[in-house]
This record gives C-alpha cells, sequence and structure tokens, in this order.
C-alpha cells in the first residue's frame, strides 16, 4: 500500500477554518496521484511521436516536417479541431462513464448508429417548432443509444455475459441494422447515389454552425454533458453508487448497493451518450443519415477515455487534443504530404503506451537515473518533466512557425536558447523551495503561450509583441535561476 | 481407533543420534506491513520421525514451511536439508532435494485431469538417472524449452502414479478430471504430488480441516505407511487430538517464536495447550459488571454452507443480550465467518433461524439486515469494509449514503456533500483519526486508521446489535486499545456486541460470556470467571473437556 | 458421357467451396484467440493482427514475387505484432482490452499507410502473386465433389491442419498444459516451478501468429490483392466464433465454418440475384454476432478460461 507523500500520517490539528479550494487545489498539484495520471499520459504521446517518427523515417518521410505542420495544423484552425473534437468527447465521456462502474463498453459505435438513426428519422419524418425539433431528435438520439447500451448492461447484471464481448458484437448488428434500413425501408425515394442514405433532415431541426463550415453548436452539447456527467458521478447517490461498485463490487454490496441495477445503469446511460453523439453529428454535420458516416467515432471514445483517464475533464482534454490531432493531420496531409491515416498510427500507439502504465516502474528498476528520481521524489521530478516536454514541444512549436513563415534564424537560436536555459535550471533543480513545481509549471505554460502567440501572429499579432513574450519567457527563466542561486547563497534554501 | 494405536507402538526409537532429516537454524521472517512471522526459529526435525507443529492462528507455523518448501525467502537463519545446507530461490530447490509439501488449499487445477495436475510442471519426456536413489529406477526429469511441444506420455504417468497409489493404500483415477473428486480425494492427489517427485520429507498443512472423519482415518492409515517406509513427516495443525495420536514429537509455535519440543509420551493435551495459548494477559480493559438486558440477537440451529458447497455451521445455536458482549471463541477456519455471513446475509442460511430484536431476519439482504439495527465490523476491511480508492468522507456514510441526512433533492437523488463532509469531520475527531483530510483517498491510511473509518461508520448508523469478526486483525497496540474501549463502551451503553475473535485474549477480556467454535459447533459457552485459559485453548482445539455448560 | 449438370448441385458445390473458403480465415483467427485466452490474455487486437498478416504477405509477396514467403512474412507481422500486445499486457501487467484496441488502431493506421507507401494506392495494392491453388484433377467433374473440391486454396486444408495441431498442442502437450494452467489458475502453475509470464508470452505470439496467417490467407490466396482494411471486422467474428466453440480447437472450427458459411450464404444470395432474399442480407450477416450475444445470455453454458482477463501479479513472495 503505498502512502501517498503529502497526505500521509502528519499530525495536522483539525482546526475549525475551512480549507479554500485554493488550498485544495494547491495540495492536490503536490500529490503524485494527481500527476501521475497527467505525466503518463503526456509520456505516452511523446513515445507514440518518436515511434511513430522512425516509422515515417523507414517510410520516406520526413517525421520533421510532418510534425511541424501537424502542430501547425493543430493550432492554426481551433474551430476545425473542435469540430472534431465534439463528438470525441461524448463518446469519450460515454466509455469513461461505463469505466467508473467498472465495465468496458466497447461497443460505443453501434450506440452511436442508433442514436444517429433514431434522430436522423425523427429528424425528416416529424415536423416541428424550430427550436424544439433539434431537442426532441437529440432526446431520441440519446433514448436509442441508451437502450441498445441498457441490454449488453442488463445481460451483464444478471447474466454475468462479458459487456466487452456483447457491446461489440451488438456494435456490428447495429451497424448491419442501420445499413439495411437506410438501403431498404427508409431510403431516400428516387435517390440514386452509390451510398444509401435517408432523406434529408427538415432544416428546423439541424444544429447551425457556430463559426465557419464545420464548428457546429454541438460542441455546446458535448461541453454541457462534460458537466453533466461529472456532476452525476460525484454529486449524485446514482454516480456514487456506480463507482463504489466499480472500486469495489463486495464492499458495495455489503453496504446494500445494488450492483447489477446500478451496472445495467450505467451501461445504458453510456449507450445515451454514444446516442447523443451520434445524434448530434447527423444534426449539426451530416444533414441525414448515411450508411457508414463514421469514421469510428465510437470506437476513438475508447482512446479518448483511455488518455482522459476515464475523468469527465481529462476526457474533455484528451477528445480536444485528438480532435486537434486530426485537424492537424489534414493539414500534414495537404502540406507535407503525409496519409492521413498516419494520425491513426500515432493514436493507436497513444493507446498501446497508455495501457501499460508500469513502464515508468520498469524503467526505474533498469536503472536509468531520471525514472528513478521521479519515483522517489515526484513532487519535484514530475512537474520538472511536464515542464521540459512543454519546454521542447513549444520549441518545436515554434521551430515550426518559424520555417513556416520563413522568419530569420536568430528567431529560432531565441527558442532554443529559452529551452536550453530552463533545461539546464531543471536539471539542476533539485531543490527544496517549496513554490519551485508551482513556478516551473507557470514557466512552462509562458513558453506554451510564446508558440502559441507565434502562430496567431499568421492571424495579426505583430513580430514585436511575439518577440516581446519570448524575451519574457527567457529572463523569467534566468530571473528565477539568479533568484535561487542567491537563495542557496543566503543559505536559506538547500542546492 | 486402531490405526492409531498401530502407530503409537511403531514409534521409532527417539535415538538422539538418529540424523537429522531437516534443520532450520535461527529462521526470521517478518512480512512487509511489520508482522514478524518468525522470530528466530530453530527446530531440528529427525529422519523418519512424524513432527506436529502446533500453534494457533498467525502462529508462524505456515510461513514456517512455506520457507522450508522455498515459497518464501527467509530474512535471516540457515537452512539444511540433509546434512546440506541450502539457499532456496523456489519450491523447485526444494523438491528436488525430496521436500514436499500439501497445502491447506489445494493448488489443483479442477478442470485438468488427476495425472495433468500430477505432472504439471515435470511432465515426463526424458527419462533419466538423475534421482535414482529416491525411488529405485523412477527418474523424472524437467522439460526443456525446445522438448515442450513433444507429447506427454500421460500413459506412463497415469501407471506411475496408479503404482504410487497402490503402494501407498489410495485408490485414485489418474484419468478423472479434479473438480469431479470428492475433498478427501483431492487431498490424495495432492499427496501422489509429492510423492511423484519423489518426496521423502513431507509437509502436510492442516491436513484434517477439510476432511470427514471416515477421511480422516484413512488420512492416519497413509501417513503411517509413509512411516514404515522410512519418510519424514511434518504435520501442521491446530487441533491437539492429531499430535496427541500421530506424532512422535511436537513443537509449538507462538507468535512467531518456538515455545519448546515435547516428545509425545511426556506430554499432554493440556500442557500443550497451554504452551500453546500462553498465560499471557496483556491488558485489561475497564468493564464494570452489567446486568444483560432483553435478547437483542437470538441464534437457533443455524447450519450455513460455503463457497465450496460443504457445511460450515453445524447447526448453532445462541443468544446475545443488550448490554453483553458475547465473545467466539475459535481458530479461524472453524466456520465463524460462514455464521457472522449468515447471520448478516451475506450468505443465505440453510437451515436455522436469526432473529434480531424479535424480528425474523433469517436469510434477508444486507440492506434489510442493516436497517433494522445490525451493524457489522467485516473481518476484511479491504474486501468488504471499505472502497480504498473513495475518499474517507465517502467510506464514512457507505451504507448510509442514500439516506437522509446525506442524501437530499427531488427524490433523494443528490448527495448532500456539506452534511457528509460535516458528520465525517466529528467522526474524525471523535474516534481520533489520524488524517489531514477528510478528502484524502482511504489508501493513504494506516491500518488501524482504516479500521477506525469503518468502526466510526458502523457505529454512527446507532445499531441495536454490533457484530464484530476479527476487530482487531493486523493493528498495532494503540488501535487495538481504541477499538477494545468502543467496544465495551457501546456494551455499557446497552448495545449487543458478538465479538468473533481467533485471539484468545481479547475474547477473555472483553466478553462477558465466551462461546467456542470448533468444527462448525459451539461446543461449550462459559463465563470468564468460570473457566482458564487453558481448558478455553484445550476446547479450541477439539479437546472435550469434562463438565459442559448448558447456558445458550 | 456428359451429364446435364443440375444447376442446383452446381449451386451446393459452390457453396461447400464458398463455406471453407469464408471460414479458413476466420478459423485460423478464432485458434489464435483461443491460445491466448487459453492462457489468460484477452486478445481482441485479432483484427489489427489479421489486418498485418495480410499486408505483409502481399508486400513480401510482391517483391520476391514469392507468395510462400510471404505467408511466412504474413505469419511473421502477425507474430510480431502480438509481442506488442504481450510486451503490454504481460510484461507490463497493462490492461488487456485497451492494449488490443491500441493494437487494432495501429495496425488500420500502418496498413492503409503503407497500401500508400508500397503501391501508391488508395484503395487497393497492385495483384500480387498468389498462392497456387491445389487442383484435384479426377474429381473435376464428380456432380458436387467436382465444384467444391477440384479447385481449392491449399491453405484451406491447412487450416484443418491447424486445427488437429492446436489440438495436439493444446491438449497432448506440456506447453499445452501450462498454458492450460496459466489460464485457469496461474498461482498453481508458479508454485510448480513453472514461469507463468513466458508461457502468456508465448501463447500470445502464437495468437498473433495464427492470426496472422488467416490474415494472409485473404490477401494472396483468397483475392490476391490487399486492400484497405480488407479484414473487415472478420477478426471480430473469429472472436465469436471462439466464445461460440467454447474455447475449444473443434468448437472454433465449427463455429468458424458455421460463420464461413453464412458469409458464403450472403455471397451466394448477392450471386443468385433474389431480389426478396437480397432484402434480409444484412440479417444474415447479423446471425454470427446475434448468436455469440444470445450464447451468453445463457442459453448455453459458456466457459471461459477462469482467470482470463486478469494480469498475474507474482505476489511477492509473502
Amino acid at each position: 500500500m503505498t502512502a501517498d507523500e503529502s497526505s500521509a500520517e502528519v499530525e495536522v490539528p483539525l482546526t475549525t477554518k475551512p480549507l479554500s479550494s485554493l488550498d485544495l487545489l494547491n495540495a492536490k498539484l503536490y500529490t503524485w496521484s494527481f500527476w501521475k495520471p497527467v505525466m503518463w499520459a503526456v509520456i505516452s504521446i511523446v513515445l507514440s511521436l518518436i515511434v511513430s517518427a522512425v516509422i515515417m523515417l523507414l517510410s520516406g518521410y520526413d517525421p520533421l516536417l510532418a510534425y511541424r505542420t501537424l502542430f501547425y495544423g493543430m493550432i492554426i484552425q481551433p474551430d476545425y479541431a473542435l469540430y472534431f473534437a465534439t463528438p470525441l468527447i461524448l463518446t469519450g465521456l460515454s466509455v469513461a462513464l461505463a469505466f467508473k462502474c467498472g465495465l468496458f463498453n466497447i461497443g460505443a459505435e453501434g450506440q452511436v448508429y442508433m442514436g444517429s438513426m433514431a434522430a436522423a428519422i425523427v429528424g425528416y419524418a416529424v415536423a416541428l417548432p424550430i427550436v424544439i425539433h433539434p431537442l426532441t431528435c437529440l432526446a431520441i438520439g440519446a433514448i436509442a443509444g441508451g437502450l441498445w447500451g441498457f441490454v449488453p448492461g442488463l445481460l451483464k447484471a444478471y447474466r454475468g455475459a462479458h459487456e466487452v464481448v456483447t457491446t461489440m458484437m451488438l456494435s456490428y448488428t447495429a451497424i448491419l441494422f442501420t445499413q439495411w434500413l437506410a438501403t431498404y425501408p427508409l431510403r431516400e425515394p428516387g435517390q440514386v447515389q452509390l451510398t444509401p442514405q435517408l432523406p434529408a433532415i427538415l432544416p428546423s431541426a439541424a444544429i447551425p454552425n457556430v463559426v465557419g463550415n464545420y464548428l457546429h453548436w454541438g460542441i455546446a452539447l458535448a461541453i454541457v454533458s462534460v458537466f453533466v456527467v461529472a456532476f452525476i458521478l460525484n454529486r449524485t447517490v446514482l454516480g456514487y453508487e456506480m463507482r463504489a461498485v466499480g472500486f469495489n463490487r463486495d464492499a458495495a454490496e455489503y453496504a446494500g448497493i445494488d450492483p447489477r441495477r446500478n451496472m445495467a445503469l450505467a451501461l445504458g446511460l453510456s449507450g445515451a451518450l454514444a446516442g447523443l453523439a451520434g445524434a448530434g453529428e447527423i444534426l449539426g454535420n451530416y444533414g441525414r443519415f448515411i450508411d457508414h458516416w463514421s469514421p469510428g467515432i465510437g470506437f476513438d471514445g475508447i482512446t479518448v477515455a483511455v488518455l482522459g483517464r476515464n475523468h469527465p475533464w481529462g476526457t474533455l482534454l484528451a477528445a480536444i487534443f485528438f480532435g486537434a490531432l486530426r485537424s492537424g493531420g489534414t493539414f500534414m496531409n495537404a502540406v507535407a504530404h503525409v496519409p492521413i491515416e498516419m494520425v491513426g498510427v500515432i493514436q493507436g500507439l497513444i493507446v498501446l503506451f497508455v495501457a501499460a502504465p508500469r513502464v515508468n516502474d520498469w524503467l526505474a528498476k533498469s536503472g536509468f537515473g531520471y525514472a528513478i528520481w521521479v519515483k522517489n521524489e515526484p513532487k519535484i521530478a514530475v512537474p520538472n518533466l511536464a515542464a521540459l516536454v512543454f519546454g521542447v514541444i513549444s520549441s518545436v512549436l515554434a521551430l515550426g512557425y518559424c520555417t513556416m513563415k520563413g522568419l530569420g534564424g536568430m528567431f529560432i537560436g531565441l527558442y532554443f536558447l529559452v529551452a536550453i536555459v530552463g533545461a539546464v535550471s531543471f536539471g539542476m533543480t533539485l531543490s527544496k523551495y517549496r513554490r519551485a513545481p508551482f513556478i516551473h509549471v507557470v514557466l512552462c505554460m509562458l513558453w506554451l503561450l510564446t508558440g502559441a502567440v507565434d502562430s496567431l501572429y499568421l492571424g495579426g499579432v505583430s513580430f514585436r509583441t511575439a518577440a516581446v513574450m519570448s524575451i519574457a519567457g527567457f529572463m523569467i527563466a534566468v530571473a528565477l535561476f539568479w533568484v535561487r542561486s542567491k537563495k542557496i547563497k543566503e543559505g536559506r534554501c538547500q542546492p | 481407533m486402531q490405526v492409531a494405536t498401530r502407530m503409537a507402538e511403531s514409534s521409532v526409537s527417539l535415538d538422539t543420534t538418529s540424523r537429522n532429516a531437516v534443520e532450520l537454524i535461527g529462521i526470521c521472517k517478518t512480512f512487509p506491513g511489520g508482522v514478524h512471522a518468525n522470530k528466530n526459529i530453530t527446530l531440528r526435525i529427525r529422519e523418519g520421525e512424524v513432527h506436529g507443529l502446533l500453534g494457533e492462528n498467525g502462529a508462524g507455523k505456515t510461513t514456517l514451511m512455506n520457507i522450508l518448501y522455498g515459497l518464501l525467502t527467509k530474512d535471516a537463519g540457515r537452512i539444511i536439508i540433509k546434512g546440506e545446507e541450502v539457499e532456496l530461490q523456489s519450491p523447485q530447490d526444494a523438491i528436488v532435494r525430496g521436500v514436499g509439501m500439501v497445502h491447506q488449499h489445494f493448488k489443483l487445477i479442477p478442470p485438468l485431469t488427476v495425472a495433468e495436475n500430477v505432472v504439471l510442471g515435470l511432465e515426463p519426456i526424458l527419462v533419466s538417472t538423475k534421482m535414482e536413489s529416491h525411488l529405485g529406477g523412477w527418474s523424472v526429469k524437467s522439460v526443456g524449452v525446445l522438448s515442450q511441444i513433444l507429447p506427454v506420455d500421460l500413459s506412463a504417468a497415469e501407471k506411475r502414479i496408479v503404482a504410487i497409489a497402490e503402494e501407498n493404500g489410495m485408490n485414485i483415477d489418474p484419468k478423472s478430471k479434479v473438480m469431479d473428486l470428492s475433498v478427501g480425494q483431492q487431498q490424495r492427489v495432492e499427496v501422489i504430488k509429492t510423492l511423484y517427485r519423489a518426496a521423502d520429507i513431507l509437509i502436510l498443512d492442516e491436513p484434517t480441516s477439510v476432511l470427514t472423519p471416515q477421511e480422516v482415518d484413512e488420512l492416519f492409515v497413509t501417513l503411517s505407511k509413509f512411516k514404515e517406509q522410512g519418510k519424514t513427516i511434518v504435520l501442521i495443525t491446530h487441533k491437539l487430538r492429531e499430535p496427541m495420536i500421530l506424532c512422535d514429537r511436537i513443537s509449538v509455535l507462538r507468535d512467531g517464536e518456538l515455545v519448546g519440543t515435547v516428545n509425545r509420551e511426556d506430554t499432554s493435551p493440556e500442557q500443550l495447550a497451554r504452551m500453546m495459548v500462553g498465560r499471557s494477559v496483556s491488558f485489561t480493559v475497564e468493564k464494570p459488571p452489567k446486568e444483560p438486558g432483553s435478547k437483542v440477537l437470538s441464534v437457533t440451529d443455524l447450519v450455513v454452507y460455503n463457497a465450496q458447497g460443504l457445511v460450515a455451521v453445524k447447526g448453532v445455536s445462541f443468544d446475545v443480550h443488550e448490554g453483553e458482549i458475547l465473545g467466539i471463541a475459535g481458530v479461524e477456519g472453524n466456520g465463524q465467518t460462514e455464521l457472522v455471513e449468515g447471520i448478516v446475509g451475506l450468505r443465505k442460511p440453510k437451515n436455522g433461524q436469526v432473529l434480531v430484536n424479535g424480528k425474523d431476519l433469517t436469510g434477508k439482504s444486507p440492506r434489510k439486515v442493516r436497517n433494522a439495527g445490525v451493524s457489522h465490523i467485516p473481518e476484511d476491511r479491504h474486501k468488504k469494509g471499505l472502497v480504498l480508492p473513495f475518499t474517507i468522507q465517502e467510506n464514512l456514510v457507505l451504507g448510509r449514503h442514500a439516506d437522509v441526512p446525506f442524501a437530499t433533492g427531488p427524490r433523494r437523488m443528490l448527495l448532500n456533500l456539506q452534511e457528509s463532509r460535516r458528520v465525517s469531520k466529528d467522526l474524525v475527531q471523535t474516534y481520533s483519526i489520524k488524517v489531514s483530510d477528510v478528502s484524502s483517498s482511504a489508501q493513504t491510511l494506516s491500518g488501524g486508521n482504516q479500521q477506525k473509518v469503518v468502526v466510526a461508520r458502523e457505529l454512527a448508523a446507532q445499531p441495536k446489535l454490533l457484530i464484530a469478526a476479527q476487530p482487531t486483525r493486523g493493528l498495532d497496540v494503540g488501535a487495538t486499545e481504541f477499538i477494545h474501549q468502543v467496544l465495551v463502551g457501546m456494551r455499557n451503553a446497552g448495545l449487543g456486541v458478538l465479538l468473533v475473535s481467533a485471539e484468545l485474549d481479547e475474547i477473555v477480556n472483553l466478553s462477558d460470556r465466551i462461546a467456542v467454535m470448533f468444527g462448525g459447533k459451539i461446543v461449550a459457552i462459559r463465563k470468564p470467571s468460570d473457566t482458564t485459559v487453558e481448558e478455553l485453548g484445550l476446547l479450541m482445539a477439539g479437546h472435550e473437556v469434562a463438565g459442559g455448560s448448558d447456558e445458550r | 458421357m456428359m451429364q446435364a449438370i443440375d444447376p442446383n448441385l452446381l449451386l451446393l458445390g459452390w457453396l461447400i467451396r464458398s463455406t471453407l473458403e469464408m471460414s479458413t480465415p476466420l478459423v485460423l483467427a478464432a485458434l489464435g484467440g483461443m491460445f491466448s485466452e487459453k492462457s489468460g490474455i484477452v486478445n481482441i487486437g485479432l483484427e489489427g493482427m489479421m489486418l498485418m498478416g495480410a499486408f505483409t504477405a502481399a508486400a513480401v509477396s510482391w517483391y520476391t514475387g514469392n507468395p510462400w514467403l510471404g505467408l511466412l512474412g504474413g505469419i511473421a507481422s502477425g507474430g510480431l505484432l502480438a509481442v506488442v500486445h504481450a510486451v503490454a499486457c504481460v510484461t507490463f501487467k497493462g490492461n488487456q482490452i485497451v492494449s488490443g484496441t491500441g493494437v487494432i488502431l495501429f495496425a488500420s493506421g500502418f496498413t492503409t499507410v503503407m497500401l500508400k507507401v508500397v503501391w501508391n494506392a488508395q484503395g487497393a495494392s497492385d495483384p500480387v502473386t498468389k498462392i497456387p491453388d491445389v487442383y484435384i484433377n479426377p474429381i473435376k467433374d464428380v456432380p458436387i465433389l467436382g465444384t467444391a473440391f477440384g479447385q481449392m486454396s491449399p491453405i484451406v486444408y491447412l487450416m484443418f491442419v491447424m486445427v488437429a495441431l492446436s489440438y495436439y498442442v493444446l491438449y497432448r502437450t506440456p506447453f499445452g498444459l501450462r498454458v492450460r494452467a496459466s489460464g485457469e489458475d496461474p498461482s498453481t502453475l508458479d508454485t510448480a516451478g513453472v514461469n507463468v509470464d513466458h508461457v502468456r508470452f508465448v501463447a500470445v505470439v502464437i495468437s498473433g501468429c495464427l492470426a496472422g496467417f488467416g490474415g494472409s490467407y485473404l490477401s494472396i490466396s483468397f483475392l490476391g490483392f490487399f486492400g484497405k482494411l480488407m479484414t473487415g471486422g472478420q477478426g471480430f467474428i473469429a472472436l465469436a466464433a471462439l466464445i461460440f466453440g467454447n474455447w475449444t480447437p473443434i468448437g472454433c472450427l465449427l463455429a468458424g465454418v458455421f460463420f464461413g458459411f453464412l458469409n458464403g450464404f450472403q455471397n451466394t444470395i448477392q450471386i443468385l440475384n433474389v431480389p426478396e432474399l437480397q432484402l434480409y442480407l444484412n440479417f444474415v450477416k447479423m446471425l454470427p454476432y446475434v448468436l455469440v450475444v444470445v450464447a451468453l445470455a445463457g442459453i448455453r453454458k459458456s466457459i471461459p478460461p477462469k482467470a482470463v482477463g486478469t494480469a498475474y501479479e507474482k505476489e511477492a513472495k509473502a
């Protein structure tokens, strides 16, 4: 049983003053249990990028160019990234919610199809007033997906049928079933296209776009769902019971919780979220049900949930990340001519790495000094690692922008300098200075900001502003280093 | 008991110049978590003798033998097998030197056949003359990597198994699947496993705990045959009957230490019991005399089957009154677990009745039992008591989370986190649970504090009956004392308390009445003032004592 | 004497052939899944391993002109991908479902990218050298058998051999015994002195090789080219066959043949071009999946290996 470093047996008198939420957040930032999944996610991404680079090299593509365009594309069109992310948020929540109850819903794809079909049908078959129509479609879509998830839930709860298998089987069944519906009974009359499809939804049912040609208001629905799921999990009796069953079925049963009811409900809710994702895509994006319309959003939901460690907010971030990856991928495809499926390769590698969290322990055992340090002093080492990674990524980003825009070597040099100084100062920092991790994190955010700002340069921010920000970052790093060495001289903090 | 007398007559003369089969010198073993399982134990087992290893739970007998068998690594000490000093890295090292072990929980794979189970790991492909001296010609060699895909000569293995079985008076069909065999037959398969590997030092861990009386006699026959063949036998047990019948010498362990080794002829059950339980009375809790009130719990003729489908509780009856602590003493594995599960609703009794304050709760769900005013401190707090990843606050409301005041809102669907937090803080203070914030995970607590959380939670429900199963297991002295105080406090306040514990000291200190459980039955109920620790020890070990009480 | 060929007999013969051809990849992959699951490791990444096998077999065959080398390459690549899965699940005790998902994602993306790299194609590769079919000339004119077995890929026959071989290995060799033990009760196997991780690792690699074998059949024997995502879910049907066949080699064969029959039946309907039957084509396709769900719902007792799905942690000798 590993004791959490910060909240182990400390003789803290219980004061009556309630801990403020900032204190709690700060306390949380110091705990290994908070940073470990974050760090692991970041490491997985980095490792997967490295392996993908190798694959690209062997295939005759230039990985540096590919990554430059990829990262550039990720940042340059945020609305495109969010457009991709919208359904992923919902399917990610779907898988994450089921997992909280100890269940694997890998048949989210089927639930997506059922939900989308139901919404599409209500979309064109029934005429309803303007705001009510899409909401009704969404609701029906959620219910359809929910039922499709509820069935395997019941089978698992009352029959012990493994939900991994049943959800997957039903997923294929749903795809075939909706295909049949689109090909025969519900096919658009007079349609001559190759791919079977339903009639278009009525205009009253469509979800309008937020901006541009892609991003629609489904994103609002997705973000609201994150709140809702987080609320359900943390603040309702149902969520409490589901989590209890997911963590320790015996203890939950002993406490009077009915695990079967909760498991069935969990899969039902999970299906509803996936159905919602499908419905949203039809109403906001495709405008009608098309056979095999989904590029695998249900399956990707698994990836998102895994990277987000099944946490609602983590899922949101992971979904945005993967959405950005996809939008960056199209740019990479257009400019560097790397096939867009490379994004799939990166995704797959991320999942493979995330699946095995013990690698760090193994690295530590094999004597990788850094890994040992991470294990022994996570408070310092983890933010350090995060900072390093951030630093490197933002440097690459900067490289990308610079070469994209043909800016001078000076700018590149500046970035490298910042990165190196920071890395050195962090590498030397084994300080017991209390605020050090916090500052490290802030510094890295600053770096990242600099890189982002530079890309916005294309949108109109002047070169001067961008330069000023990066110089500021550089100076802060130096200042910190100077302050720290002064403190060591004064003996106020240990080297 | 003709068999028994025959064995006694054939006991080898204890010539001190006979060789030692095994010498364990200064063995120390401490488990992570701080439990000192073996404290500098020095034990010598002579060749050809039947040596009994006697002690209560946690005395360290199984640990010591696991070290001898290579399953555990010792922290300090020396092991000498047949005159050769060895460092055992795995069971294979021990097996090669002729040590075989029959575990308490069989290591068998039910869907496979007897032959397949016996040869697992040692499948007969190549035959070499490595260990000729052991079984005169039959030898085996472990398979190499490449030869693993050569066909297994199961028929040769089966023939050998039958030969071994017949030699030792056992009757087994090597082609039958293990899951189709009775428990006694399964044990025989375990024995054959050791013989197949040419073991001549046999360790049997609590062999009779799962056998019917008839099967026990058959086992005794087998063991006597082994003795005739000159094999050395170590018998781990907590029952007095077996060593007194079978063993030549008996070593008693207590709390990880070797109390002493005696010859069977020179000792008596009373002496053994005294050695087992000792005279230590570690501490007493202030317990003002109290008149017990009305019956809170009434158990009548309860019969409960265990997970394997065998009878664990064979018709048990007792009552618990308000304001009294009834302690059930006994070595673990005699049905206490199933008894408690049968009462609180985790296991449906086959027969009998459970009344709480007159209400019939036999076989009802845990929730109903809980609502009737019964609280339960489970014997495994990790598996059944706490949801470790949950916060302390969440664990403190577990079970009452759906009731007012912890749930509010429409149809009580929302959690009232503020109220939970407030109550949690109060409980943490009242029970002195060392924690910096109730929002930290329960995993960060020490064992003692975790148990306090369970206790706090269960008592906060204001029960009328508290069932505490092994409540201080794995806890340090401070936490143990605290729990004891809590239990006595509840009893003083008028609660009925059913205390189930394998720690005799605890039972003697706390209980107003003591029931001893052995072999699924309550063999005696006594008041602490009417009995002695030695008598209780005898009863716990299955020894019949004259003059039982009929008191319920 | 020339007989008038009865179209029904022709159809029946053709149906038999089609069934066998359709079942081959399924049975091979199902056998692979069986080895893995019998040892206690869930392998839902069969689809990915099949795809890798299909691609590699086609690529090697294309480069070397020798389809048998292609077959070897396909088997090896399936095994290599399985090594990744094994490392994640066995060595690092990772989550087996997640790892399997990753395998599929990776393989899907990778093979599609490779399609472009090797053949500069979007959908399908150039035709590659196929494994030559086996012709049994004597029976060519026999009514049903002639159509069925007159010309057949040798891999179909190999499939039966693999079933027998799997049975032999699993039930008659020490290795198979250890595999079964590790899936039922790894701690007992550990006590018997066998390294559980080694056994499981090898079992998972075998499963990858078999899946790769099945995938190779698709590209260098059945179709003769590699198409984007050409396995089309057959890895999952193989999984269904494994479960439906109750985790035994014969079960895999029978279930695989049954599902293969359903596939063949679909094709027949399409060829016959009967509009009424075409209508219900999708329902025939659904049948394997629905049957597995029904089977798991307890209509028939389903007995997976007891310790499947959980990583075996050697308890720190305490």
